[in-house]
């Protein structure tokens, strides 16, 4: 069995009207056997920027705390946050240095970058596991249900949509197509964040 | 007359140059030398009703059986060479099951009827270099009884493997009596009851021995209970109240 | 001079009776109608063998069979079935009821249990209650009634999104209200359209175009099939139930 399913989980991010949401399913288990239902994937990097990190456990531990220590190098030298766009070239250069023995995680990212203006722009991109960009305009998944995700997701998204619908949106893309995954599900947590806040939910769901 | 039939009534598939089959013919007189046996239909079910010939008292009555479920909602009663007809009911049961594992619904009374008749013309016929299967016709003749999407019926079937729907049919040694006594007390509105009652009164009238639950049985298929033998308490109610 | 030294090493052929072909079909039950639908795209591999082949067929006034897997034991399929309704006909002189269809599938399909018909079943109409049904199948004949189902390549793609619009499944109903048992034809063919053009958009092997079968009960009206575009009625008796097709683009990219 491919490694990429051992541990289970899956990530989505959304775009919305001045907002984006990133929402993760809470399952670690070993192939078949459920392990613990409460394994968070989705780390905070700034203040309006997350990454969720579907894949092998163990490697979510490692990127975590490697993009911990390099997104710190970057604030300390250029005395700002990291913006999104700039964070998605760390984590795609990050796992292509692992071309020809990769890190087993597909990384999801979701946040809201400085415009010109002074406003937040809605950003989300999603990699493979050697790092190749996909910067969506509407939504990116990851994980063992990432097909499902898929077609949940193409049927449920429509553009601008307000924080709260956003919420309910991703949430339900999230838990329907967990459902249907014997990989994912056990819960799930989502984020929605705006220019003001980041609201962080914890989602019951099927335990089974 | 035996002239005529002399040269042609042994082969069971050569007609006779007047184009009869006289060993199926021979085989329709073996059932009028069977005990009698009435069907009646009404809107309510379908009765059967034979007479048990206890030849001996030291015969266990009960042993004798003429009337036989094919499917919970189909039955059929016999009068000729009953041994035949266990060939017959066990082809219509095997039909009735596959037909409810294949289609998972009841088989119709037309369809298991005209299953019966396919086996009755099998005589004669050989598989292969095999021997023939059957070499005689059936000697028996059946009354059908079931209920499906077109209410209740009742068929008859005779060696040929000819078959008609009848409202209500005699056969056996007594028949031609018991048909004309049907034909004058059959109504189209008929109560089960009332079916039960007329079967009763027409077995009586043609059989030889005093009329009693030892010596007739009498069967049913109706949409509540399907199939079912009147047990002897039942019959017996039934006859003291004819 | 013969060759004997091809005798030397015993070699090994191989010979796989089986292709998948592609294509994605889905069927839902409502109170009185059943909507079957397919897409019509053929593939082998990343080829498109065909823009237009159907998956979905009309069995009689009252059932539509849609299959979906290996395209020519499909074909095959629905030829034989069609073949035991005719016999079926005249043996019993009526047309085979819904339910006795599906059991009479699961019967086919289990006859050929070491050598299956590659295909999945999915057949919808009218049972003899007048109420919608749905039927699925595994390839070796495991059957079951539903309200719902989707099956083929994008079979992982819309079950889900089914699930929560047919099922309402992770939704609470508000306040002092319940979800719907059965949806109106309306919302059912806008969830069939939907489905199709998320998979279309999500999948290369789904897509060109789209065909909707939608079986009515006796007496039904037209009800949510008035002002759809381009519906053919298709109805062979005048037994009382009806049956359309409608057709829909889908992307060819």
């Amino acid at each position: 069995m491919s490694v990429m399913e051992y541990n289970g989980g899956s990530v989505i991010a959304m775009v919305g009207k001045d907002c984006v949401a990133i929402a993760s399913d809470l399952r670690l288990g070993n192939q078949a056997l459920g392990i613990t239902s409460n394994f968070q994937r989705v780390f905070p990097v700034t203040n309006r920027l997350y990454i969720g990190l579907p894949g092998l456990g163990t490697d979510v531990t490692t990127l975590r705390e490697r993009f911990r220590y390099r997104v710190n190098m970057y604030t300390i030298k250029e005395e700002r946050d990291i913006q999104p766009e700039t964070f998605a070239h760390l984590v795609s250069s990050t796992l292509y240095e692992h071309r020809f023995g990769p890190y087993f995680i597909e990384p999801v990212i979701a946040g809201l970058s400085k415009a010109p203006s002074g406003g937040f722009k809605p950003f989300i991109a999603a990699t493979d596991l050697i790092g190749c960009l996909n910067f969506a305009k509407d939504f990116v998944v990851a994980g063992t249900a990432s097909a499902k995700l898929f077609g949940v997701a193409e049927g449920l998204w429509e553009p601008d949509l307000e924080p709260e619908d956003l919420f309910e949106t991703i949430s339900q893309t999230l838990l329907n197509a967990v459902d249907r995954d014997a990989f994912s599900g056990w819960g799930a947590v989502v984020h929605v964040i705006t220019k003001d806040q980041v609201v962080t939910r914890t989602l019951k769901g099927r335990m089974d | 007359m035996f002239l005529t039939r002399s040269e042609y009534d042994r082969g069971v598939n050569t007609f006779s140059p007047e184009g009869r089959l006289f060993q199926v013919e021979y085989a329709i007189e073996a059932i009028k030398l069977g005990s009698t046996t009435v069907g009646v239909r009404t809107p309510e079910g379908v009765v059967l009703a034979v007479e048990k010939r206890v030849q001996s008292p030291l015969l266990e009555s009960s042993s004798i059986e003429k009337i036989m479920e094919i499917d919970r909602h189909l039955g059929c009663a016999m009068s000729g060479l009953t041994a035949d007809a266990r060939t017959m009911i066990d082809h219509a049961r095997v039909t009735a099951q596959n037909h409810a594992f294949t289609y998972d619904e009841p088989i119709k009374v037309e369809s298991v009827t005209q299953a019966v008749c396919d086996l009755a013309l099998r005589f004669g016929e050989s598989v292969h270099d095999e021997g023939a299967m059957m070499s005689r016709p059936f000697g028996v003749a059946l009354l059908i009884a079931g209920i499906d999407e077109l209410g209740p019926q009742l068929y008859h079937t005779d060696p040929s493997g000819t078959f008609m729907r009848y409202d209500a049919k005699a056969i056996g040694s007594g028949s031609e009596a018991a048909q004309s006594e049907l034909q004058s007390k059959w109504y189209k509105q008929m109560t089960l009851s009332a079916a039960q009652t007329l079967t009763l009164q027409v077995l009586k009238q043609v059989m030889e021995e005093k009329l009693d639950h030892h010596n007739v049985q009498l069967a049913q298929v109706t949409p509540q209970n399907g199939f079912e033998i009147l047990d002897e308490v039942n019959l017996k109610e039934i006859i003291d109240a004819m | 001079m013969p060759d004997t030294t091809s005798l030397d090493h015993p070699a090994q052929r191989a010979f796989n009776p089986y292709t998948e072909n592609g294509g994605t079909i889905l069927a839902i039950a409502g109170a009185d109608f059943s909507v079957i639908a397919g897409d019509t795209r053929q593939s082998e591999g990343y080829s498109i063998q065909t823009r237009y082949a159907p998956k979905v067929f009309q069995l009689t006034d009252r059932a539509v069979l849609a299959v979906n897997g290996f395209a020519a034991d499909g074909n095959m399929f629905v030829k034989k079935v069609k073949q035991r309704l005719e016999w079926y006909r005249h043996a019993h002189s009526k047309d085979m009821p819904l339910r006795a269809i599906a059991r009479l599938i699961q019967t086919m399909l289990y006859g050929r249990r070491f050598f299956p018909y590659y295909v999945y079943n999915i057949l919808g109409g009218i049972e003899e209650d007048g109420t919608g049904a749905v039927y699925s199948f595994d390839p070796v004949g495991s059957y079951e009634r539903e309200a719902c189902r989707a099956a083929g390549a994008a079979q992982s793609l819309v079950q889900p999104f089914l699930d929560n619009q047919i099922y309402f499944k992770n939704q609470r109903p508000a306040h002092n209200t319940s979800h719907p048992v059965h949806l109106p034809l309306a919302t059912v063919l806008s969830i069939v359209i939907d489905s199709f053009t998320g998979a279309t958009e999500r999948h290369i092997e789904v897509g060109d175009g789209l065909e909707i079968y939608v079986v009515l009960a006796k007496g039904r009206g037209l009800h949510g099939l008035e002002g759809v575009r381009g519906v053919q009625e298709l109805t062979a008796t005048d037994d009382g139930e009806r049956v359309f097709v409608v057709r829909r683009e889908l992307k060819k990219d």
